[in-house]
């Protein structure tokens, strides 16, 4: 009984479990108050992950394969900043939109050279960007947000699809999660991100042109972080400088607790979306109850512990009782390598 | 016939109780405007863990005991639109009858605000107001006193501390804060027309403020910028409670001979004032800010207050007017300095 | 002059000396008895940092949560400061404070081999929250602040700001530490190939544990200095720091794939970070732009390093090991 059990923790990896945590979540939640399962609230629980949802997705694949981008917050308050910068001077939303989103594969571009030409640490230079792009943004709008946006546009933001609980952003990030997940698990491309994370040596020789791969990785999440900044400044009815303050760490949290492993080759975006999701709908089961948010944001830092010790403490309890089973062999097979 | 007037002698005796009771009933009414009781009212701060709102919220409780209404003190650790708006929705979703807050962001909030008012909550802003073309997603404004009013002032301390001449910096907040804008564009014409002997470092007051981000290591960096850019800046305002402490410290800090002044919490600002490192500064009172808030709300959703220019409420003891743009003020700011800040370090 | 070049810290420093020289030639009040003095002063804290920075990145980990110990550790000070308590007693609070919360974040990384970034995000989250719930809006003032360190932080000694001071002399101790020490080695053995420092006989999961430790109380120490730095401490106290120290250590040659740099670089990297926030000050440059000029500096910090640490890598390896 017991070793079916062990066997059958074994096999829930966290990315399970974060769903099944979404589950309790979700029932819980609805028990103890009755404002949370109502379709006014899920709408606004929706509302509120979404651009971090859009932001996760090419983050997993970033973090899958061995890589970081800590600008990402910084790159949405440019994109947002170039749209309301655009359209204040003249130029049609529409096309305001279409060269925020040129910008934010430009930042991509930026981050991808750096990290894949130069060959420099992401996680440093992410951290350089992330304060060029943000001065970028005070360059353009200094200390004047845009703030008179077509009413047109920001109803797209405010507004729920008619009949339904769900925000029009919804049909932006319902196609998006789906594509990256085929993506990553479904396609050629997936396979790659999974190689590249476990050895980046291993990868170059079976063929995949890492450097290249890489790059293109981070233009694709410039784009990505393009459509969210969208999202937000249709959301927010304004663009201002100050923007996305602090997504950055938030998106790569919500990435992590999924069951991503930072050290790399290793997720599911499966996980990936049930975290994005169970973090939005943990919030606002906490502050229905009249959690404040200080409690919250230790909630935040103790679930993200959780995340990784509780997978950890599974796994060496397991590894105990098999070491008992067996005679340990002290040899360099027996060595873990650390993540 | 006899029967008759008793009748009638019963139905005077009648009116004239019901007279008499409908009587009391106002008399005790009217001071006290009819509030319903048992009201639920949103406290928002732009950010919890602030010395400044926790006065703030003092004053809201203060008025809400009075009402008789249950005040929930709520909002972010971090002072921005977006994370107030999760805050806007806790409290359409919990259906709260009146939403006082100070906006975090003028613009951000302001599609969340429409929400809660199309769902029926009354909504006033109070310390920080939404952006001018979005005020009719709120009933009224609570300020303590017009822009030019706080601008003008602080430009007057600085003048009687350097003596009417020098050239003049300013230490603000966020460069986006709208607040601080407001009142810096006062300052500028107001400066050039009292003062002749005065001007600004930089030429014109856009080209002399820096800004500290309501963040002491950016403040206290940038007074260090502005010593280092213009080492002889006469005067210093900072239209900030953060600013105005970091810049009042790190000019103790280097002996600097730099005046200082603005908008300073009196137990913040009390040991530089009492040692001489700091000549005045000023503040309204947050409580009052509060208070007067909280009743406006209760007012609006009672349905005797509906925020139009030219319409008033009471609050307490006192009754606030609306003016243009829906404001209702409080009046000039106080200022503290060594002859009362013993008094006033201890309130807030 | 090829050796002197190879070592990896003298290009930083002249960078640096270049980057003071045209600073203060554009504004003559910097290149001053003044000008240094407000340079050391204001770096204090971010060397400080480096310091129990340096310790971690040095292995290949990264503690993001030291800017959480540093602020809430500085209130505890100040908060035993002012409710009547001696100076001894509350920094030794706000040390143990910072052991404790170095020991949480050193016992998952060594011994539940846990991955530090996450832990230390989560530790970062976890203490700023308990901060703030327990500070909530409440501060402390400067008359609460305890005399001695209001002292040493308007003060110097040989024109050098005692806040500098302190600083540099835990620099010069983990600096020591580090190169002559076995235990400290032993962290650059761990950041540069782990399996072969297990191989070696190094005790990975205790260095490991113990250098996390003794960074938080590093960090629990600079709350004192955080305190008398600004003459206060609130909510928000040290909020964001942890990214400028890490850009300090990077800049000043701390590698992040860890097994190289010294914590002399890393103050290094953090006075040219100060530096140049200041220059840009002096030089009249908008502030809008600062952000921008910031974030390009730090990438080409970031590109040189790299173009002279591959050439200089093989070097220093056999000099540290050696």
């Amino acid at each position: 009984m017991m070793s079916k059990l062990s066997a059958l923790r074994g096999n829930i990896g966290w990315d399970k479990g974060v769903g099944i945590l979404l589950l309790v979540t979700l029932i819980v939640g609805s028990l103890i108050t009755p404002d949370f399962a109502t379709t006014s609230n899920l709408g606004f629980v929706v509302q509120d992950i979404g651009e971090i949802m859009i932001i996760a997705l090419p983050m997993a694949f970033l973090i899958i394969a061995g890589e970081i981008d800590l600008s990402v917050g910084s790159a949405l308050s440019l994109v947002s900043s170039t749209i309301g910068y655009s359209f204040a001077h003249g130029i049609s939303f529409g096309f305001a939109i279409l060269i925020g989103i040129c910008v934010g594969a430009a930042t991509g571009a930026l981050n991808g050279f750096l990290v894949n030409y130069l060959g420099l640490q992401s996680l440093a230079v992410t951290i350089g960007t992330m304060g060029l792009f943000r001065g970028l943004c005070f360059v353009l709008l200094g200390n004047t947000p845009v703030n008179q946006l077509p009413d047109f546009w920001t109803g797209l933001g405010v507004n729920n699809i008619p009949h339904t609980f769900l925000p029009w952003s919804f049909v932006l990030i319902a196609p998006l999660v789906f594509f990256a997940w085929i993506l990553l698990h479904h396609t050629k491309i997936g396979r790659w991100t999974f190689v590249t994370g476990i050895s980046a040596e291993a990868a170059r020789f079976s063929g995949i042109p890492v450097k290249r791969f890489k790059f293109l990785m981070y233009v694709a999440t410039g784009v990505m972080v393009s459509l969210a900044a969208i999202v937000y400044t249709l959301r927010f009815a304004s663009a201002s400088p100050d923007s996305a303050m602090g997504y950055e760490l938030t998106t790569i949290a919500a990435v992590l607790f999924g069951g991503v492993s930072i050290a790399g080759g290793f997720g599911t975006m499966w996980g990936v979306i049930f975290s994005v999701i169970e973090l939005g709908a943990i919030r606002s089961v906490l502050q229905l109850i009249n959690f404040s948010s200080n409690a919250l944001q230790m909630v935040s830092g103790a679930l993200l512990l959780f995340s990784v010790a509780f997978p950890k403490v599974i796994e060496l309890l397991k590894s105990r009782r098999e070491a008992r089973v067996k005679k340990p062999s002290p040899s360099l097979a027996s060595m873990r390598s650390v993540e | 016939m006899k029967g008759s007037s008793r009748h009638m002698q019963k139905n005077k005796l009648k009116a004239v109780l019901a007279t008499a009771a409908i009587a009391a009933v106002a008399f005790v009414g009217a001071p006290t405007q009819a509030h319903a009781a048992g009201l639920k009212i949103a406290i928002m701060p732009k950010a919890v863990n602030n010395g400044y709102f926790t006065a703030w919220n003092q004053g809201a409780q203060k008025a809400c005991k009075e009402i008789k209404a249950t005040c929930t003190y709520l909002g972010p650790t971090e002072a921005t639109g977006p994370a107030q708006v999760q805050f806007i929705n806790q409290v359409i979703q919990k259906k709260y009858d009146v939403l006082v807050i100070s906006a975090a962001d003028q613009n951000a909030i302001v599609p969340s605000l429409n929400k809660a008012k199309a769902a029926g909550i009354k909504i006033v802003t109070s310390d920080a107001d939404v952006a001018t073309s979005a005020a009719s997603s709120r009933v009224v404004a609570v300020l303590p006193a017009a822009s030019a009013r706080i601008g003008t002032a602080e430009v007057d301390w600085i003048a009687a501390a350097t003596g009417g001449k020098g050239k003049i910096a300013v230490l603000s907040a966020a460069a986006t804060a709208a607040n601080q804008n407001a009142w810096i564009a006062a300052m500028g014409p107001y400066l050039t027309q009292k003062y002749p002997n005065m001007s600004w470092v930089g030429g014109t007051v856009d080209k002399s403020v820096f800004y500290g981000n309501d963040d002491p290591t950016t403040s206290t960096a940038q007074f260090d910028a502005i010593l280092s850019q213009y080492p002889d800046v006469a005067g210093i305002i900072a239209p900030t409670t953060v600013g105005v402490l970091a810049a009042a410290q790190e000019k103790k800090a280097k002996s600097a001979t730099v005046h200082v002044t603005g908008l300073g919490l009196p137990s913040q600002m009390a040991p530089y004032i009492e040692d001489g490192t700091v000549e005045k500064v000023g503040l309204w009172n947050p409580i009052d800010l509060g208070y007067v808030a909280v009743y406006a709300g209760a007012a609006a959703k009672a349905g005797t207050f509906t925020g139009k220019v030219g319409s008033s409420f009471k609050a307490g003891a006192k009754s606030y007017s609306v003016v243009a743009g829906g404001i209702a003020y409080l009046g000039d700011p106080f200022t503290f300095d060594k002859s009362n800040i013993e008094t006033f370090k201890t309130i807030y | 002059m090829k050796r002197l070049l190879s070592i990896r810290e003298v290009p930083i420093f002249g960078v640096l000396v270049l980057f003071f020289g045209v600073a203060a030639l554009g504004n003559h009040a910097l290149f001053s008895a003044s000008g240094l003095h407000d340079l050391l002063f204001t770096s204090s804290i971010i060397c400080l940092l480096a310091c129990a920075e340096t310790l971690i990145i040095v292995m290949k980990h990264i503690d993001l949560s030291i800017s959480s110990t540093i602020g809430f550790s500085s209130y505890i000070i100040g908060k035993n400061a002012s409710n009547g308590h001696g100076l001894l007693y509350c920094l030794i609070l706000g040390v143990i404070f910072g052991l404790a919360v170095g020991a949480v974040n050193g016992f998952l990384v060594a011994y539940l081999k846990l991955p530090s970034l996450v832990v230390t995000l989560g530790t970062l989250y976890l203490v700023r929250g308990l901060f703030n719930q327990v500070a909530r809006g409440d501060f402390i003032n400067s008359d609460k602040v305890p005399h001695l360190l209001t002292y040493m932080a308007d003060h110097t000694f040989v024109k050098v700001p005692y806040l500098f001071l302190v600083a540099l002399a835990m620099a010069i101790v983990v600096g020591f530490v580090m190169r002559h020490l076995r235990s400290g080695r032993d962290l650059y053995a761990i950041g540069s190939n782990l399996p072969a420092a297990h191989l070696a006989g190094i005790a990975v999961e205790k260095r490991t544990f113990w250098a996390f430790t003794a960074a938080g109380g590093i960090a629990g120490l600079g709350g004192a200095i955080l305190l008398a730095r600004f003459g206060q401490a609130q909510a928000n106290s040290g909020l964001g720091i942890e990214l400028s120290v890490v850009s300090a250590c990077v800049v000043g040659g701390v590698a992040i794939a860890g097994g190289i740099g010294t914590i002399y670089g890393a103050m290094i990297g953090a006075l040219l970070l100060q530096t140049i926030v200041m220059a840009l000050g002096a030089l009249g440059v908008s502030q809008f732009w600062q952000g921008v000029v910031n974030g390009a500096l730090l990438i080409a910090a970031i590109s040189l390093d790299k173009i002279l640490s591959s050439r200089s890598q093989r070097t220093q390896i056999m000099r540290v090991s050696a």
